[in-house]
Formats: C-alpha cells, sequence, structure tokens
C-alpha cells in the first residue's frame, strides 16, 4: 500500500511531468525538422539547459520562500559575476579562485541586502531585487566604464565545456549541483524550514523557526547561485556584455514554475526546476530549428513564457 | 417537509478508505445528529451532500427525486450549505466581505457596500450577545478569535437561506455562551422547518441539540437511533464497537517549589497575571473565550512581547521569540490548527518534526526523524495513509492530534495547551487526558485553556479565570464546580465561596 502511494507519487510529480513534456517536444521537433531528432542534438539541448538549470537554482529557493518571494535581480548577478570572473581572471587559470571568491562574495553580498530588505524595511521581493537589478547595474557600468578589460580564464572554458567521458564538463556540474540542492532542500534542517517559512510564516514561527534568518539566508544563498551561474556561463560565452544574464531571467522563473514550486512558496523540487529548464531549453530549440526569423523566435518565445507562467501560477496553494 | 436522503455513499483517497456505505437522512424540522471516530467519514459524508467531493458511489435524493450535486453551487441552488470543518474564511478581508463573498448584494454593477454592511449587521445581531467584544461588519476576519470565526462562517452559511444545513463541528472552538446561543437559534431554525445535520464529539451537545442520531464507523453507516431513548454510554459504544472507558483524575498538586511562575504580566489583550504552575501540575484556564487567553499563553510561549517576570525552574527568563521559549523547555499547542499549527500541504512526518529537526544532525538522519515520528503517531493513535502524506488529507480530529503530536515529541517542562481537544473523538479524548496526566505525573507543569468546562473540571486541580484579560477566580479544591465556573465566567463570582480573587489567590 505504501510503496504503490510512493510510486503514484513520483509518477504523478511535476517533475516527471515535465521530463515527459521535453521529450514530448524533442519528438515534435523531430516531425517538424527530421534531422532535430539525435542524439548530438539531444545532448546539446542538456548542456545548454545546464547553463539555465544552474542560474535558476537560487530562484528555485527564493520562490520556495513565499512571501510573494522572487529573486529579480538574478539576472543582473549572473552578468555581475561573469563580469568579476572575466576581470579578476583575466586569462590565467591561477586566478580562478580568487575570481570564484570574488564571485561567490559579491552575490552573498547582494542576497544579504535583498534579504535584509525584504525582512526588516519590509520592501516586497520584487521591488527590492528590481531595484537591486538597476544598482548592480549601475555598478558594473561604473566600474568598467562600459569597457570591460579581462579575458576567461582557459581552465574554466575548458572544464565547462570540453568532454569527460563523452559529455560536458557542464553536465557533470549541473548534475553535482543537483544532488546537492536535493540535499540542501530534502535532508537539512534549513530546506525543512524553508518549506515552512513557504506555507505560513506565523505556523513557522511558532514552531521555533527562526523566520527572518531563514529568509535572509535564503536570498544570500540565491544570490550566491546566481553569481556561480555566471561564472559557468562565462566559460560558455567566454564574452561578457551588460545583458549577458539579463536574458535568463524570465526563462530561470518559468523554469522554476514549469518545474512544480508553487509560485505562493511551499511546495516545489530543484529536481523539478531541472526538468522545467529542459522543457524551456527545448521549446527554444525548437523554435531555432523551426528557423524562424530571430524576431519572430523572440516574440514566439516570450509568449510561451508568459503562457507558461500564467497556467502554472494560476494553480493555488491548496490546490 | 424537505428531506434529503444519501444511500450508499463511497468514497476512496487512493489506498484509504474514506467512506464505504455511508446512508443518512436530513430531515426538515428535525436535528439528526451525525457521529462517528476521528475519520470515520463524517466529514466526507458531509461534503458529497454540498458537491466539494464526488461520490464514487451511492445516489442522494431530496423531497424523494433523485439529484446529482456537482459542486457546493449546485447544492446551494438546491438549498443544501455546510459549515465545513476547515473554516474557509478569507482572514485580510472584512467580516461583511466574507459572509457575501459570492453573492453579492449588487448595485449599479458594483457591490452594494452599505447594503451588504448593513445585513450582516442583521445577521451579527443574531451572535451579538455572545461576543466578547463588538464584532463589526468591517472588521478584518484575521483580528477575530477562533470562535468568533467560527461565528461569522456559520453565519456566511446562513446568508443563503439554506433549507437544509450541515453543521460539521461548528461548535468546537465555541465558548458555552456562544454554544448556548447557537442551540438557541438551532432550535428557532428548526422549528421553521429548517433540516439540520449536526456533527460534535462533545456528547452532552449531541443529547441537548440533537433528535436522531446517525453512527459512522470506519466509513459505514452502522445505525441510526433516537436521542432522547439512547445514552451516551450507547452511542459511545455504536462509534467505537468496543467499550472505552473514559477515566480522568483530579490529583492534587505536588507541593515545593513552582516550575512556571509568573508576575505581574501584561500582553496584548491581559494585564498584570499573576500564576504559578508547579511540576506535576496542571492548571486550567476556563471561562469565556476571547477573554485573552490565547494572549497569555502566546506570551508565555515568548510569541508576544510582554512586561513583567516570568520564571521557570526559578530562573528568571526572557522569552522574546518561540525559540528561546522552546529552549527554556516550554512547548505550546495553538488553538487554530488552521492558521498556527499546520502546514497542510507538507508531509505528516514534516509537521511532527518541524520544531525538533535540529536534533537529527545537519545532514538529516531521515530514518530516525521518520521511526520518532512513527512513534508520536502510534502513541496518539492517529489515523494515516503514509506518513509522507500531506496533512490535509487528514481528518480534522486526526489533523489535530498532529499538533499534538509535533510538540510531545519535544517532551517539554512547561506545555501549553490553546483548546488541544477540538474535533477529537471521545475515545481519543479519554486517551488524551491519560497522556497528559502521564505527563503531569512525571513533572511537567501544564497550562491548559479549553472551551469545554466539562474537560477542566474533569482534569484538573485548579482553574483560573479570566475576565476581559485579568485574573477574575482561581477556583481550587472545593470550590471548583461547574457553578462556579460558569458564575465566574459570567463575571458575577466575586464572593468568597466561589473562589478566591485573583490577588491571593493568584500569587506563587
Ligand atoms: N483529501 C483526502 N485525501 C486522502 N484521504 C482523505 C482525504 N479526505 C479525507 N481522507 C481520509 O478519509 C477518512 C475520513 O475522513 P473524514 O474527514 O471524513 O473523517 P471525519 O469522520 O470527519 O473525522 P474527524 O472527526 O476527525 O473530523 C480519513 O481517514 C481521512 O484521512
Ligand atoms: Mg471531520
Amino acid at each position: 500500500m505504501t510503496a504503490i502511494n510512493r510510486v503514484r507519487r513520483v509518477i504523478v510529480s511535476p517533475t516527471v511531468i515535465a521530463l515527459l513534456l521535453s521529450v514530448v517536444l524533442f519528438l515534435i521537433g523531430g516531425v517538424i525538422q527530421p534531422d532535430f531528432l539525435n542524439a548530438a542534438q539531444a545532448l546539446n539541448i542538456v548542456r545548454l539547459a545546464a547553463f539555465l538549470g544552474i542560474i535558476a537554482a537560487g530562484q528555485t529557493l527564493v520562490i520556495i520562500s513565499g512571501g510573494e518571494g522572487i529573486d529579480l535581480s538574478a539576472g543582473a548577478v549572473v552578468t555581475l559575476g561573469a563580469i568579476l570572473t572575466f576581470m579578476i581572471g583575466a586569462g590565467q587559470d591561477s586566478n580562478i579562485p580568487l575570481a570564484l571568491a570574488a564571485v561567490l562574495g559579491a552575490g552573498l553580498l547582494v542576497g544579504v541586502v535583498n534579504g535584509l530588505g525584504i525582512i526588516f524595511l519590509r520592501i516586497p521581493p520584487l521591488v527590492m531585487t528590481l531595484g537591486m537589478t538597476g544598482v548592480i547595474q549601475g555598478t558594473i557600468l561604473a566600474m568598467t566604464q562600459g569597457a570591460i578589460p579581462g579575458r576567461t580564464p582557459p581552465g574554466l572554458a575548458g572544464f565547462i565545456n570540453g568532454r569527460f567521458l563523452g559529455l560536458p564538463g557542464v553536465i557533470y556540474l549541473w548534475l553535482a549541483l543537483g544532488i546537492i540542492m536535493w540535499l540542501l532542500l530534502e535532508r537539512t534542517p534549513y530546506g525543512k524550514q524553508l518549506f515552512a517559512v513557504g506555507v505560513n510564516r506565523r505556523t513557522a514561527r511558532l514552531s521555533g523557526v527562526n523566520v527572518p534568518l531563514v529568509v535572509i539566508a535564503t536570498y544570500a544563498l540565491s544570490g550566491m547561485l546566481a553569481a556561480f551561474g555566471g561564472f559557468v556561463l562565462l566559460g560558455f560565452t567566454q564574452r561578457v556584455f551588460l545583458d549577458l544574464g539579463g536574458s535568463y531571467l524570465f526563462p530561470s522563473i518559468a523554469a522554476v514554475v514549469v518545474g512544480g514550486t508553487v509560485l505562493a512558496g511551499g511546495r516545489g523540487s530543484y529536481t523539478g526546476t531541472m526538468a522545467g529548464a529542459l522543457v524551456l531549453t527545448m521549446v527554444e530549440s525548437l523554435l531555432r530549428a523551426m528557423r524562424l526569423h530571430e524576431a519572430y523566435q523572440m516574440i514566439t518565445f516570450g509568449v510561451i513564457l508568459v503562457l507558461l507562467l500564467s497556467i502554472y501560477g494560476r494553480q493555488r496553494r491548496n490546490q | 417537509m424537505t428531506r434529503l436522503v444519501a444511500s450508499n455513499v463511497s468514497k476512496q483517497y487512493g489506498a484509504v478508505r474514506a467512506l464505504t456505505d455511508g446512508n443518512i437522512e436530513i430531515e426538515g424540522g428535525r436535528v439528526t445528529a451525525l457521529l462517528g471516530a476521528n475519520g470515520s467519514g463524517k466529514s466526507t459524508l458531509g461534503k458529497i451532500i454540498t458537491g466539494l467531493v464526488r461520490p464514487d458511489s451511492g445516489e442522494l435524493t431530496l423531497d424523494g427525486e433523485r439529484v446529482t450535486i456537482r459542486s457546493p453551487k449546485d447544492a446551494r441552488r438546491l438549498g443544501i450549505t455546510a459549515v465545513y470543518q476547515e473554516l474557509s474564511l478569507v482572514p485580510h478581508m472584512s467580516v461583511a466581505h466574507n459572509i457575501w463573498l459570492g453573492q453579492e448584494p449588487m448595485r449599479r454593477g458594483g457591490i452594494d457596500q452599505k447594503e451588504m454592511r448593513e445585513r450582516s449587521g442583521e445577521l451579527l445581531e443574531l451572535f451579538s450577545a455572545s461576543f466578547s467584544t463588538r464584532v463589526t461588519p468591517t472588521m478584518r476576519v484575521s483580528d477575530l478569535t477562533p470562535g468568533e470565526r467560527q461565528i461569522i462562517e456559520i453565519l456566511k452559511a446562513m446568508a443563503w437561506r439554506p433549507r437544509i444545513l450541515i453543521l460539521d463541528e461548528a461548535t468546537a472552538s465555541l465558548d458555552g455562551r456562544q454554544v448556548e446561543r447557537l442551540f438557541e437559534l438551532v432550535a428557532q431554525w428548526r422549528e421553521e422547518g429548517m433540516g439540520l445535520a449536526f456533527v460534535s464529539h462533545r456528547m452532552e451537545e449531541i443529547a441537548r441539540v440533537a433528535d436522531r442520531a446517525v453512527v459512522l464507523r470506519n466509513g459505514d453507516t452502522v445505525g441510526e437511533v433516537d436521542v432522547a431513548t439512547t445514552s451516551e454510554a450507547q452511542l459511545v459504544q455504536m462509534m467505537t464497537g468496543g467499550a472505552t472507558a473514559p477515566h480522568t483524575t483530579r490529583q492534587r498538586a505536588a507541593s515545593g517549589e513552582k516550575l512556571l511562575e509568573v508576575e505581574g504580566l501584561s500582553s496584548g489583550r491581559v494585564r498584570d497575571i499573576n500564576l504559578s504552575v508547579a511540576p506535576g501540575e496542571l492548571v486550567g484556564i476556563g471561562g469565556l473565550q476571547g477573554q485573552g487567553q490565547a494572549s497569555l499563553l502566546l506570551a508565555l510561549f515568548g510569541a508576544e512581547p510582554y512586561r513583567g517576570t516570568i520564571r521557570i525552574a526559578g530562573k528568571r527568563v526572557n522569552l522574546s521569540t518561540p525559540r528561546r521559549a522552546m529552549r527554556e523547555g516550554v512547548a505550546y499547542v495553538p488553538g487554530d490548527r488552521g492558521a498556527e499549527g499546520l502546514l497542510p500541504v507538507r508531509s505528516i512526518l514534516e509537521n511532527l518534526q518541524l520544531p525538533s529537526w535540529h536534533r537529527y544532525g545537519l545532514l538529516l538522519r531521515q530514518g530516525k526523524a521518520q521511526a520518532d515520528a512513527m512513534r508520536a503517531v502510534d502513541e496518539l493513535n492517529i489515523k494515516i495513509g503514509d506518513i509522507e502524506d500531506p496533512v490535509r488529507t487528514l481528518s480534522g480530529g486526526n489533523a489535530q492530534k498532529v499538533v499534538i503530536g509535533k510538540w510531545l515529541l519535544r517532551k517539554p517542562r512547561v506545555l501549553l495547551l490553546n483548546d488541544p481537544t477540538k474535533g477529537i473523538d471521545v475515545g481519543a479524548k479519554a486517551e488524551f487526558y491519560a497522556l497528559l496526566e502521564r505527563l503531569r505525573d512525571a513533572g511537567t507543569a501544564i497550562l491548559f485553556n479549553s472551551s469545554d468546562d466539562e474537560e477542566l473540571l474533569a482534569l484538573c486541580q485548579k482553574v483560573i479565570v479570566l475576565q476581559d484579560g485579568q485574573l477574575r477566580a482561581v477556583l481550587e479544591g472545593e470550590a471548583l464546580t461547574h457553578e462556579n465556573l460558569v458564575a465566574a465566567s459570567m463575571g458575577t463570582a466575586a464572593n468568597g465561596s466561589a473562589g478566591r480573587s485573583a490577588d491571593s489567590g493568584g500569587r506563587p
């Protein structure tokens, strides 16, 4: 009885549904464009999904934390992470540790400030993180004066893009992050408390949860994970520009939501987000395979994002 | 006369059979009690009648005609409404908006606010004498006590002018005066020809208000009897299928030092409270609800700012957050399981362990946590499918047991209880009392607020009565009688025989 229940729970889980959806999309791609359907293409899509998935990790935590939680600064932080890596790394592998430390530190700082503003000044997350986006972009502009000196450390690019046992390095990184995120959410006191905070802050507080600490820690983690996403992304693009991370913001939110994390908070998983990232990347690849004009691709993708968000966003907290 | 018959109704949720063969007849001009242990299918049957849940099989007939009810809307069109066990109010909306939700009086394309307020005012008038403070149509529901919210829920159902009304544990959070008023109204509605179904675990209420009783056991209707000619013991026997002996002992307080001492405590709604509880003592808080009981317990749990002194085991403590109180060994079972006690969408396991996760290491030892939680499930006899199921799949009484269980797992020194037996069936209540006695005898200091005078009288050595935020009376020993408790809560018991006054009796 119990075993059947557990099996049922896995089968109807949003993660599995999203995975199936991405397979279906892949097959549709094959119908539209027969040469779409091959292993190399599939692997390439998974590789692209990895970047989106890594960037969406922090967003997953923030959305689970509820209270209209959302981190709109994630895009700008991704850019910031990439630029810091580019500048500090300066083409030297020996600079990678220092660059990584700076990236994580900067992300942490942004996240903590977000969290403090949301908790102590009671600024709505949407407003706080949107404002933060402006601050980060302004800072980058002031810091670089538009011209960004530096170079991607070859070791980073080599690891992210290079193949190990046939798979690009970024996929290993993504899987490792997946395991860490699963442990964090399902097997640490922080994870359990995060879900509680997301469902009902009063109940959480009355159960001994330090609600402000959990929320601030969550935005801090989100900042660090987004900045780390920028670090990883640089290994792929190997060049930086001011809007590098911005284009990942909405897809990352959509990936979280398609993966079954409820916008109202309190329910969700990172495995779901991973599957959601696959779905969105699949949609994007499909649009590319249809060889639409780039502008139409963007429009269609935008429309699909809005549709997905409104379909999934409509599910209420208690069904 | 209206006549609604549900026959051979069944409902299965996954592996759980909620209802196997449910039968009930609700007739106009009659109150039909629906009895059964926790998880026996009462709420499920009620929800099927109002179309909130689709049955797997069975049929409904209204006035002899077969009807299909697909939604509460369908049901309301047929004149059938229910007050569900889990409240459905929107906390941040006003009383008036909640009452008229879905049928707002309209005028020129917009909601007629004035009309809505006036009509709400008329409905509130029905209960006005039983509110502790005035409840107005414009107040926010989140500012009301659980009892007042329950009354709004009843008024909301009445606003649909039903012919058939199902009250699913509508009295569980009402105090004596409010129950009294509800029963007057029920009698009046019955006279007017309304058919009522009434679910409650308080047996004395059944005897007072119901004409017939339908008894469910494990999803089957096992009988229908005339209440007047059936004893309480017989009813309980039908519900459980065996005999239960609800026995309780009042025990003299262990003398000696005090475990919890409160001096001059003011907070939220309470002022200048002095009281003390010894280890192994069970002190009740009685009287009408909404007199500051919740404020007092919340302050003692660090959840509300307070002034005054609190000592635990002789040590002065500063309870600025619930976490600090928990570190001092204090536990608080809140009175409103929906808003304060449970995370409905999370699993039974997570709900039970939420206050205790830190005990299982930084990388949680899930197996151990699960085993411990299972022990609480067994000890409290919680009827569950799987411990990973969300709490919202539990019946009301079983959900309430989860709220209790999560604090028992912490083995508290000081246990604060706010109406903990709300919605718990007779058998389980007896088990819970026995459990409290075990805790008490093991040296736990227990402060027990209850809207049910009977259980206070059965369990406590001492009952304090709050009125308007102040300690009005301390009833102990001989003076602890039902009459005195009622008198004290009405504020008419300032004389010496009914109990000592707060000043002399409340000091440690
Ligand atoms: N949505 C649901 N999903 C799964 N199981 C459910 C659901 N609703 C009810 N159940 C199960 O069905 C059974 C009957 O529940 P029901 O709520 O009807 O009991 P009840 O008689 O009202 O009990 P109580 O006195 O505790 O309120 C319980 O075992 C409960 O766990
Ligand atoms: Mg019920």
